[in-house]
């Protein structure tokens, strides 16, 4: 997904004068050419994140729309009050990208994994949180974000995710992909960003494809329901929803979800979920590992359908 | 000092009573970290600030000495100054984020006013290519935070030379001595390593503060390490503690104007 951000990215700052890139030190065989072609509009910031944002913020302060970018929990966590008080409480246009959302970073360990940026970003005022489902998703979110006039976040996977099983449509307000579409559905499952991934990979290798149901991808909060009507459609028919959310459950898009389908009678959220025994791998090892797996999604439509509706 | 400094001498008794009064009426605290820098403020509005320039108060719980010297010079109306600290009021203790044109920024946290005033200066000097200028005033407290620090690497390896960057040093912070708390001497040190160019005044004398902030250094960010007392005026209050919390009764209130007159030069009754 990175390569598909610095690409959207630097088409905004090459059309916007306005617009600002900047890294805390990061961006290694991938920021080199923004760098270069906008010396200008280009700042590496150092390692220093809540300086970082502050100073996102002052440039905002004077008209600029900076676009800061880091590793997803040093963009967030690590300079969280400076988000809040600096730039969601002014309302100011500074787009925060934080690469290696949930454990697409893998064996790099816990402190580079993800998995409570949406939940510390979700109650902050002003800001919308973009969570693209796919590579091919990301200039969609990135294009979105730049129209805005408040703080944005994009939660980047590094993953390069393989187009398995390609989307129907794409909800162009909320961004909401469809992937799979029934008359009338026994279930409908929700990946919550790239988390989406697992129910594709299940659509193309367990046989789910061959279930009754309907298949989204959300990419975006605050939710929209009011736009994403097939969404709420689909729930409405099926009364059976299955979120998947490589996200911890606390505080997630799922529980959002959850809270903002109230037709639906069954509801299940597959999160991720630490354990202090946990060890590290790729991240389809940490997917396994916390039970996000294809085959486990599956499982869990096929118990949901043995429920009434 | 020329003959427009010395004025200012008349402008800082009136802030200092308008501040009195605004905390007396309020039943407000933070009254001896206001009356550290009321020099400082009355001469970056009255003489410092040119068109654009901003100001960037990071030590927020000095906001009524802000409001007060706002609204001496013309840039806080009436009906905003007389609503402090009631509900409804856009002007909290610390300023609140998009309430007033006169405050770009919402302070309060300490450790914040630093990495924005750099942020500014950064685009002005080398996005924009603009001449505006940035003020921003810590506080010893401030200073204790490590996102100062991250800024002040951040303005010295920039050579943003449009900050100008005033600590309001009184030496007292939230709940005891800065020395016995997180001493920060040798402070003027300190600056200069990280590159700043550092002049250490007294900070309320008016004409120190002219010399150190008049004339700006080359390709370095300015430190000006201002010596104040906290509670400064205010007899009862000076150099101590519980006045960063305390409001005032009336006989104290009293006693706190006798003071300003008589420092004034009028006549006491």
């Amino acid at each position: 997904m990175r390569v598909d951000f610095v690409k959207s990215v630097s088409e905004i700052i090459a059309e916007d004068e306005n617009s600002i890139f900047v890294t805390g030190d990061l961006g290694y065989a991938a920021l080199e050419t923004l760098a270069a072609n906008h010396p200008r509009r280009f700042l590496n910031a150092g390692v220093a994140e809540q300086n970082m944002m502050g100073v996102a913020a002052g440039m905002a302060l004077t008209g600029l729309r900076p676009w800061v970018y880091s590793i997803a929990p040093f963009t967030t966590y690590r300079c969280l009050e400076q988000i809040r008080n600096d730039v969601c409480l002014h309302k100011l246009p500074v787009r925060i990208a934080g690469n290696g959302g949930g454990y697409t970073y893998g064996i790099m360990g816990s402190t580079h994994h993800a998995l409570e940026d949406l939940a510390v970003l979700r109650p902050l005022p002003n800001i919308q949180l973009f969570f693209p489902c796919a590579n091919d998703h990301v200039a969609a979110a990135v294009r979105a974000m730049s129209t805005l006039s408040g703080p944005a976040y994009i939660r980047l996977a590094i993953s390069a995710f393989s187009t398995q099983w390609s989307h129907l449509d794409e909800n162009p307000l909320t961004l909401t992909r469809r992937y799979s579409r029934q008359a009338s559905p026994s279930v409908t499952v929700i990946g919550v960003g790239h988390g989406v991934q697992i129910a594709l990979r299940a659509l193309a290798t367990t046989g789910l494809a061959h279930e009754n149901v309907d298949v989204f991808g959300v990419a975006r909060f605050p939710l929209d329901l009011k736009s994403d009507a097939a969404l709420c459609e689909s729930v409405a028919a099926s009364r059976r929803v299955l979120v998947v959310d490589e996200h911890y459950l606390s505080g997630s898009v799922g529980e959002a979800l959850r809270l903002a389908l109230p037709r639906a009678r069954h509801f299940e959220v597959m999160a991720a979920s630490y354990s202090p025994e946990q060890r590290y791998g790729n991240p389809e090892f940490h997917l396994r590992q916390c039970g996000l797996t294809p085959e486990a999604l599956s499982a869990l439509v096929g118990d949901l359908q043995t429920r009434p509706a | 000092m020329t003959q427009s400094i010395t004025s200012l001498v008349a402008d800082t008794f009136a802030i200092r009573r308008k501040f009195l009064r605004m905390h007396f009426e309020a039943r407000a605290g933070h009254i001896g970290t206001g009356l550290s820098c009321i020099e400082i403020l009355a001469y970056l509005y009255r003489v410092w600030m040119r068109e654009g320039d901003q100001f960037i108060l990071s030590k927020g719980h000095g906001a009524s000495s802000l409001y007060a010297t706002l609204h001496h010079v013309g840039r806080l109306s009436d009906a905003d100054l007389d609503s402090y600290y009631k509900n409804g009021t856009l002007l909290p203790a610390h300023p609140a984020p998009l309430a007033l044109p006169a405050i770009p920024a919402a302070t309060g946290s300490l450790g914040h006013g630093l990495p924005i005033a750099s942020g500014m200066a950064y685009s002005y000097k080398h996005v924009r290519s603009t001449p505006q200028r940035v003020a921003c005033l810590l506080s010893d407290g401030d200073c204790n935070e490590g996102s100062v620090w991250e800024a002040a690497l951040f303005a010295a390896h920039h050579q943003l030379d449009n900050l100008a960057v005033i600590i309001d040093a009184n030496g007292l912070q939230g709940f005891g001595r800065t020395e016995d708390v997180l001493g920060l001497e040798p402070f003027a040190d300190k600056w200069k390593a990280f590159g700043f160019a550092v002049r250490e005044i007294d900070g309320h004398h008016l004409g120190e503060l002219h010399d150190a902030l008049s004339e700006p250094p080359h390709r370095r960010p300015l430190a000006v390490i201002a010596r104040t007392i906290k509670g400064k005026g205010v007899r009862l209050m000076e150099n101590k503690l519980e006045w960063h919390y305390l409001p005032m009764n009336e006989e104290q209130y009293a006693e706190a104007l006798r003071d300003l007159d008589r420092d004034e030069g009028r006549v006491v009754p």
